[in-house]
């Protein structure tokens, strides 16, 4: 059985007695559920740093963890966007096309990197996000001109009105939900971080739009890649239930415990975390530092 | 009618819920139901594609059910498919 060996191989590269490992996993899960929650940040980018560095779990077994807690948190949180009507449900759909294409590319080309490449990869994907939380986010307004097929609305509860976006340069949004597919199924995010930025300033969809459509997609691109890692064995089968339940449990006490207004010191202190592992990441992948 | 978003939102929130159940039970007890659990995670975003995609079907819009229908078939493709 795969979790048997697995368990012999987690107890000599972590030193941390077997029993305590799906703990640990549970009790960081809570942590970067709520974390991910309060700063709109997917569980996915904390929970593959900790499975990776802290944990040493190997690469692949990591990032296949990792998807999985992607689709269990984006899903749960993709359930009460849709119900606000905040997805656009339609250009979810067109772009959801080029993110599974690279999602399931990735997830291949992923099994046949060498984990040097991974670690390098989730190093430039952490300072990216990085960059990306230090930037104060758009808050201009996008007005409809009411033509094209695929504009949406939304009603912005803060604002008190119903907001109507049209949206702008699709090919552009094609390309970057592809490579974002791809990266996912490599490095095991979700890939939000990448859509995100790209939705709001080059598509010009209002960052709310722009951000609960992306999560929307994300559970089906994760999906995509992670059935490629459970066929091939790879989602350890033990440290699976509390993975998910921590990043679940997480979720759930991040949305209710801090309200997102009060995460501006909260935000720059995760940038500056992230580019560290960042840094440390690319320093393993080039055989520099053995952490 | 069928209103889609809330149909769509059911599906999402009982297919994770019952896939952290059934993982969660497993791994009190087996790796094949902790293996049933996971797979039931991993199919609770096909099944919101296959909703989606029927929805649009119904009210003929082509366009959409036919990306669906795309989504779908790369999903099938990448789970016959395996490494190792």
């Amino acid at each position: 059985m795969v979790v048997d060996r697995r368990c012999k191989v987690l107890k000599e590269m972590v030193g941390l007695e077997e029993s305590l490992v799906p703990v640990a996993i549970l009790a960081f899960g809570i942590f970067a559920g709520s974390l991910g929650a309060m700063l709109g940040l997917g569980g996915g980018v904390l929970m593959i740093i900790f499975l990776l560095l802290a944990l040493n779990i190997p690469a692949h077994q990591a990032v296949a963890l990792s998807l999985i807690a992607v689709i269990a948190s984006s899903s749960m949180a993709g359930s009460v966007y849709i119900k606000d009507k905040m997805t656009n449900l339609k250009l979810a759909m067109v772009l959801e096309a080029f993110t599974v294409s690279g999602a399931v590319a990735g997830a291949f080309l992923a099994l046949s990197l060498p984990v040097s490449a991974i670690q390098a990869l989730l190093g430039c994907v952490l300072f990216y996000t990085s960059i990306t939380m230090f930037r104060e986010r758009e808050t201009e307004r996008f007005e409809s001109s009411g033509c094209g097929s695929l504009e949406g609305e939304f009603y912005d509860e803060q604002a008190c009105r119903t907001v109507k976006y049209d949206v702008k340069n699709l090919e552009i949004g094609a390309v970057a939900s592809l490579i974002a597919g791809a990266v996912s199924g490599i490095v095991g995010i979700g890939g939000g971080v990448i859509k995100v930025p790209i939705m709001n300033i080059v598509m010009k969809i209002p960052i709310k739009a722009a951000a609960a459509t992306s999560n929307f997609m994300v559970g089906v691109t994760a999906a995509a890649s992670a059935v490629i890692y459970f066929q091939s064995g790879l989602v350890d089968l033990h440290l699976a239930a509390p993975t998910i339940m921590g990043i679940m449990i997480g979720a759930y006490m991040g949305t209710r415990l801090l309200a997102k207004s009060r995460s501006a010191v909260l935000r720059k202190v995760l940038a500056v975390v992230l580019a560290f592992f960042g840094m440390i990441l690319l320093l393993k992948a080039g055989g520099i530092l053995a952490w | 009618m069928v209103n889609v978003e809330e149909l769509i939102s059911w599906v999402l929130r009982t297919g994770v819920l019952s896939g952290v159940a059934i993982t969660s039970i497993g791994f009190f007890t087996s790796a094949e139901i902790a293996w049933l659990g996971v797979l039931v995670l991993i199919s609770t975003p096909f099944m919101r594609v296959i909703m989606a995609g029927a929805y649009f079907l119904s009210r003929k819009d082509l366009v959409y059910s036919a990306l669906a229908a795309y989504v779908i078939m790369i999903l099938v493709i990448g789970s016959f498919l395996r490494i190792i």
